[in-house]
């Protein structure tokens, strides 16, 4: 863990000003097998200060590449400097931001950084199982990767606290061929919050999970494009939850709808069907830790649930103080900063549609003409709440059966719009927390959802 | 000495003396000054001060790699202790290589920042937008300018100084009007100035004005063939897709590009050459080395439709067989064609003028499908309505040899520099 530079800092605040001092460290391991070559194989350490002062409606931030009280103290000064310029410059004259709760949190556990070696000789390990049973394979990449934020957070009137956020993930990604010699391809993340060694304890636990890769890799390859248009679907829960976040969750980001998006004119109206509810969870969801708890945010604000939708009604948005100052709500400790020289921007952090009361065998059975949509390699959504997604493992349903799977296609609509279609929503939530929100800074987040029966338009080729 | 020659220098000595028979080091300095406004109002000034240590060690054909950001002597050799350690973990490879010569000192830009005068054209782009286009909201404008100088150092003596300050501008902004609104937009340059109004700049003003047109749009009825003129914004993102699916390291070395026996053949129509060319006078963010430390220079990738060159490393080259990229930047320069945009519009019998693909990542097969974002349907030669909910689909591959049309203009944002592509046998499906 980092010592302590700034918990004895508080007398340096300019009194009145609200001030923000932050230590951080954040590492990153990565080992890339690809076809059983060693292509990437790297550690990235960094770490430093900032300070973050606001003055009648404008902040100044500076930051240094230095873990000292010296540093420290530099940047509040010239962080206090910049809010003076642009406060001349702007004259927003907005007063103080409104009071929120003190405390302190106690420092979170240690971790044991583990060497390379590790890595290597547990993605060797994978690579030789799926080489030993899949020597038909065009081509396979594993990859092991590991990294942590830790920070030393003071402010001057609200939370202090010292926390500690490792992750650890390995990724398999496999391709083999049409008959036709058209590349297919097939990818999944294994891993969740905690050390690499909490996670991946014994290579064996993870054959199941490529086996189960492999047989959807066959089935694309004997795979059917998707018919373009609007369909019936059964969205998994991985991209149920991707829909949670990207086409709902960015639109009801504050600093959004003060952009004009689409969950400005909509808050207190219906933007989904009555069996939809989605939350913001801050470290406890449905009974238990959250993916990638969060605790206290960068401002100092302990961190609590941000309800979005109640049973298909839009009831709140997430917020950063001087937002919640603006729309008059509580702000709930979404505003995070991914490394120690960013300023807190409004994020997400476990962001869930709630599961439903239906089985998804049911849901399947339940469907006549449509498909079963599994797998996304990416996604992205506008402030009109009109996403797209691409899909990358899914299935044919006919006659409520499961039929041939598809090749990559892409499913798109317009969130509020998608959600009223939902009529079947399963009784399970499914959790992935291995990417990037990308928004000005990348930052890890956790997304879930249950199985949602829904209508989108497909594009087929 | 310079504090990043100093630290980089000790690097090379510590990973040396660790039993590296080589290695690299990469010490730079970067002081960043950024203003931001939400809203269309100032919210934060940003300054930063960062420091970056790069460190590959080669030890028996095995390699590692680490970063770190501090110039301190003790985590300097704590670095190079963790770099030699991880080569060491690793596998041999013979394919890794660093370059064996080059010496290069580049001094370019304004070394420090005028941050009035960055603030004046940064309050004129925002009033300017409010007073021009009042229907458009600002959802968030970045000005800013960094300052990065360091040193590339490598046991073989190659030694590469650097100092460089540039402004950077993006913004996101998105039409409204009457309780609609269009897709958001956004835009950005980078630039060694600040002489002219950044409005005028890239295709800021053109995406502006056409955010204004688009809050009102109808969904394309149907699925048909068309043409689609790619803006030069998207066309950047779409040759992304296409070098990365066939012509980079990834897809070479894992041997599913469908490009790997492509070399001195056609892949493309006659009309298309594009170059790598970061020494280009319209491109601001050049490259003086590439990250295994060989001078860079400018090439050309495909000439009048034929492929030239792949984009790889020299370890992808040594290990395909290929020869390297000249360069490791992304500075695309295509040549433009002869025809003004109006008549490539003029001569698109039914089709879409797409402004931003919202799409999947198309894979090793090429095949694309995502949504036209910020488009306009053209019928008969001429551009009509917004469109909404519509879907482009296509092959990467093919889109290369469709091409109906590349416009005389370009559009330079300091990091491409790109025409207006027509390109027919899209597609295109709405509701």
């Amino acid at each position: 863990m980092i010592s302590d530079i700034v918990s004895s800092l508080s007398g340096s605040f300019a009194p009145g000003a609200h001030s923000e001092l932050r230590a951080q460290k954040s590492l990153d391991r990565r080992v890339v097998l690809l076809n059983g070559s060693l292509v990437g194989n790297t550690r990235q350490d960094s770490q430093g200060v900032s300070a973050r002062v606001y003055q009648n409606g404008v902040y100044g931030f500076a930051s240094a590449a230095d873990l000292s009280a010296e540093a420290a103290k530099k940047a509040l000064l010239t962080a206090s400097q910049n809010a003076a310029f642009l406060n001349e410059k702007t004259n927003p004259g907005k007063g103080p931001l409104p009071q929120i709760m003190r405390g302190v949190l106690p420092a979170q556990k240690d971790f044991k950084d583990v060497e390379q070696k590790r890595y290597l000789d547990f993605v060797t390990a994978i690579d030789q199982y799926i080489v030993e049973k899949y020597p038909d394979l065009a081509s396979r990449t594993i990859v092991a990767t590991a990294d942590s934020m830790e920070k030393q957070i003071l402010t001057s009137d609200g939370y202090q606290a010292h926390t500690l956020a490792p992750r650890a993930y390995i990724y398999v990604m496999m391709s083999s061929q049409t008959r036709d010699g058209m590349p297919v391809e097939v990818f999944k993340p294994f891993g969740k919050s905690g050390t690499f060694e909490d996670n991946f304890t014994d290579p064996a636990l993870l054959y199941g999970g490529i086996d189960q890769l492999y047989e959807h890799l066959m089935k694309k390859r004997e795979g059917v494009f998707a018919e373009a248009g609007v369909k019936t679907v059964i969205l998994s829960g991985e991209l149920s939850g991707i829909l949670a976040h990207e086409a709902v969750g960015h639109t009801v980001e504050g600093d959004l709808v003060l952009g004009g998006s689409v969950a400005g004119p909509n808050l207190n109206q219906m933007v989904a069907s009555p069996l939809v509810s989605m939350t913001d969870f801050a470290h406890t969801a449905f009974g238990e830790t959250a993916p990638l708890p969060v605790y206290v945010d960068d401002e100092g604000v302990l961190a609590e649930d941000a309800e979005l939708i109640r049973n298909g009604k839009l009831v709140g948005y997430m917020l950063n103080r001087e937002l919640g100052r603006h729309f008059n709500m509580q702000p709930r400790g979404n505003a995070r900063a991914f490394a120690f020289n960013d300023e807190p921007l409004i994020r997400m952090r476990n962001t869930a549609i709630h599961a439903g009361p239906n089985k998804l065998a049911d849901m399947i059975a339940n469907t006549e003409d449509g498909y079963y949509l599994i797998s996304t390699n990416n996604g992205q959504a506008d402030t009109t709440g009109e996403f797209m997604f691409g899909v990358t493992v899914g299935y044919e349903i006919k006659n409520g059966k499961l039929g041939r799977g598809l090749f990559d296609t892409t499913i798109s609509g317009v969130a509020f719009d998608m959600l009223k279609t939902v009529d079947m929503v399963s009784d399970t939530v499914t959790w992935g927390s291995s990417g990037f929100c990308g928004k000005k800074q990348p930052m890890p987040v956790g997304i879930g959802g249950p199985e949602l029966r829904c209508k989108v338009m497909v594009g087929g080729k | 000495m310079s504090r990043e020659l100093q630290a980089a220098t000790l690097a090379i000595q510590e990973m040396t003396a660790l039993g590296a028979e080589e290695s690299s080091a990469r010490a730079m300095t970067s002081k960043k000054s950024e203003l931001n406004a939400e809203g269309g109002k100032f919210t934060l000034l940003r300054t930063t001060l960062d420091h970056s240590l790069s460190l590959t060690a080669l030890k028996g054909q095995k390699r590692g790699t680490v970063g770190s950001n501090s110039f301190e002597e003790e985590a300097v050799a704590a670095a190079a202790k963790d770099c030699v350690s991880s080569a060491e973990a690793g596998q041999a490879d013979p394919a890794w290589e660093f370059a064996r010569e080059g010496q290069k000192e580049v001094t370019r830009g304004d070394i420090e920042p005028d941050l009035d005068k960055l603030f004046f054209r940064t309050q004129e782009l925002i009033e300017t937008i409010h007073r021009e286009y009042p229907k458009v909201i600002l959802e968030q404008v970045i000005a800013d300018h960094t300052m990065e100088t360091g040193v590339y150092l490598n046991s073989h003596g190659v030694k590469y100084v650097t100092t460089a300050g540039r402004y950077g501008v993006s913004l996101m902004f998105s039409g409204h009007e009457g309780g609609k609104s269009s897709s958001f937009n956004g835009g950005g340059f980078v630039t060694d100035s600040l002489d002219k109004p950044f409005l005028d700049q890239a295709s800021l003003r053109q995406n502006v004005k056409d955010a204004e047109n688009q809050i009102h749009t109808v969904p394309v009825k149907g699925k048909f063939e068309g043409t689609v003129i790619f803006t030069p914004d998207c066309l950047g993102g779409m040759l992304g897709e296409l070098i990365s699916n066939f012509a980079s390291d990834s897809v070479l070395l894992d041997g599913t590009s469908k490009w790997k026996d492509a070399l001195n053949t056609r892949v493309a129509d006659e009309r298309i050459t594009i170059r790598v060319a970061p020494h280009d006078a319209r491109i601001v963010s050049g490259q003086t080395y590439t990250g295994e430390g060989f001078e860079a220079f400018d090439y050309t990738m495909i000439e009048k439709g034929v492929l030239k060159q792949f984009m790889l490393s020299a370890y992808a080259a040594n290990k395909t067989g290929n020869r390297r990229a000249p360069n490791g930047s992304f500075a695309l320069v295509m040549e433009p064609g002869e025809t003004a945009l109006e008549d490539l519009i003029k001569n698109t019998k039914k089709g879409l003028l797409v402004s931003r693909y919202s799409g999947g990542a198309s894979g090793a097969s090429g095949e694309f499908s995502g949504v036209a974002k910020n488009s306009f349907l053209i019928e008969d030669g001429k551009v009509g309505s917004a469109v909404s909910e519509t879907m482009i689909a296509g092959n990467l591959a093919d889109m290369l040899s469709r091409v109906e049309g590349i416009s005389k203009e370009t559009v330079e944002d300091g990091a491409m520099s790109l025409p207006w592509l027509a390109v027919g046998g899209i597609t295109i499906s709405g509701q």
